[in-house]
This record gives structure tokens, C-alpha cells and sequence, in this order.
């Protein structure tokens, strides 16, 4: 008659307290057992593209000075007839989260999780010049100060 | 010593064991930025430019003339794998040299950047 009589609640208490402790444990086994691995990257190529400067303007500003002003561009394109010199520095970043449990040896397969997700940003500033080397068009992005996970979601 | 510190112990030696490396690639080209200075818009020559820096990276046709352009990368890199982690930075930058050349084999402008100094070692965060 006690022990019908013994209150359910504790025991559930005592369920719950013990499962943090199997969660870590169940956790720190996969970690251990080199089942979870997280990685991260960051490539930048370039240096820093400056915005544009007030004093340029199109039809007026020239070929040298946006030379003396940035200095020697990464890429020059030919328009057929006008040209652009292209200004860019990139950066990349990535990430890749990988989970799996290894039970090949109770059961056929091995469940495996993997999430990657990478995301490369730009600066850049392309002018583009009449034949005669006369600024006639200019354009500037800064997207590497654009947050990291609203771009990403975007 | 006690059972917890034991655990400890193996915990913290089996996440920091791993590697760590230090890249160093160059995309090595032998143009030299002190030799620029001998370069004058309206007398120096394409065929000059050639002999004080070399055969150039690219040459870019353009309406009224070429350009010539020189590029050098040094990129460095690095990389730290743990158990658990792996942590990998690169860090490209570039020297570059442009010559535009109008078409009687003129330069008209050029322009420089040499960036390469700046390439750093560093962690992706």
C-alpha cells in the first residue's frame, strides 16, 4: 500500500535531472569518437577598395587620375570602343558542421548529418572611360561590410 | 589526484592535440618597383617597358593601344586542426602593373599597386 502510494512526481524529477547527464555523455561520446567536426575558413584576396572620392566626376575626372587614386586595377576590360578598369577585393567565408553516429556495426548504415554553408562577399569600384581615357561612368559596392548572417539568409 | 581532474585532463590533452600550419605561396613574377621610376608617360616605349620588366602577365587589347599588366601573388595561410576543430585562414594579396600603351607603342599612363607586403598569418575569426 506504500509504495502504491508513492508519489509519481519525484520520481519524473529524478528522469529529467539524469538526462543532462546522458546528454553530455551521449555528446561527449561523439565528439570522442570523432563523429562531430566543425570547420571554418576565411580567404580574403585583394586590398582594401577604397569608396569613391568626392572630387570624381564623370566626364571630367581621367584615366590618370584614377590611377594615381587607386593604383593599378585587378582586371581591365575592353568595351569595344570604351574600357573599364575593375577594382575588387573578395572575401570568403565558410563553415561545415558534420555529425554521424557509427553503428555499421549493429545496423547496414551509419546515420550522417552534414550543414555547410559558405558565403563570399565583395568590395569593388568599376569606372568605365571613354577611348580618349575621360571617366564616363563609375559604380562602388561595399559588400563585405554587409552582416555575415543576414546576407546569408538573404 | 582525483578521478575529476583525470577526466579533466584527458578532456583538455584530447582537444588541444592536433597540428597547426604556416603556408607561404608566391606566384613569384621579377619585376622590380624601383625600376618604375624610369618609366615616363610620352617617351618610354612598349619595347622598353618589356626590357625593364619582362614579358608582362597579360596583354589587353584595347581601341587605342594595349594595355600591359604584371602580376605577382604572395598568399599566406594557416591552419589549425584539432579534434573537434579546423580552422584554416588565407590571405592573398598581389603587386600589379599596368602600362597603357597608345598605338604608336607609347606609354600614356601607367599605374601600380603592391599590396603583397601586407599578407598576414592569422585565424579566420
Amino acid at each position: 500500500m506504500a509504495a502504491a502510494s508513492k508519489p509519481i512526481r519525484p520520481l519524473m524529477g529524478r528522469r529529467f535531472k539524469r538526462f543532462p547527464r546522458a546528454a553530455i555523455l551521449l555528446v561527449a561520446s561523439l565528439i570522442l569518437g570523432g563523429c562531430l567536426s566543425l570547420r571554418i575558413d576565411k580567404v580574403t584576396d585583394g586590398a582594401e577598395v577604397k569608396p569613391l572620392p568626392q572630387e570624381f566626376a564623370v566626364g571630367k575626372t581621367t584615366l590618370a587620375d584614377i590611377l594615381a587614386s587607386y593604383g593599378a586595377p585587378a582586371d581591365i576590360v575592353d568595351m569595344k570602343g570604351h574600357f573599364a578598369l575593375h577594382y575588387q577585393r573578395s572575401f570568403y567565408r565558410g563553415g561545415q558542421l558534420s555529425l554521424s553516429i557509427p553503428l555499421s556495426d549493429v545496423l547496414r548504415t551509419s546515420p550522417k548529418l552534414d550543414a555547410a554553408g559558405n558565403l563570399l562577399r565583395y568590395d569593388a569600384a568599376v569606372f568605365i572611360l571613354t577611348p580618349d581615357g575621360v571617366l564616363s561612368e563609375m559604380t562602388y559596392e561595399n559588400g563585405i561590410a554587409r552582416p555575415l548572417w543576414n546576407t546569408y539568409w538573404k | 589526484m582525483s578521478y575529476r581532474t583525470i577526466v579533466l585532463g584527458i578532456v583538455i590533452i584530447t582537444f588541444l592535440s592536433g597540428c597547426a600550419v604556416f603556408g607561404r605561396n608566391k606566384d613569384f613574377r621579377p619585376f622590380d618597383e624601383q625600376v618604375l621610376t624610369q618609366v615616363k608617360p610620352g617617351q618610354t616605349t612598349a619595347a622598353e617597358v618589356t626590357k625593364m620588366f619582362g614579358p608582362p602577365s597579360q596583354i589587353i587589347k584595347l581601341a587605342n593601344g594595349n594595355a600591359y599588366v604584371y602580376d605577382r601573388t604572395l598568399s599566406k595561410a594557416t591552419g589549425v586542426w584539432l579534434v573537434l576543430v579546423t580552422f584554416a585562414n588565407y590571405d592573398i594579396q598581389h603587386d600589379r602593373m599596368v602600362f597603357f600603351i597608345n598605338k604608336n607603342d607609347v606609354v600614356t599612363h601607367y599605374g601600380s599597386s603592391f599590396k603583397t607586403d601586407t599578407a598576414a598569418y592569422g585565424t579566420p575569426f
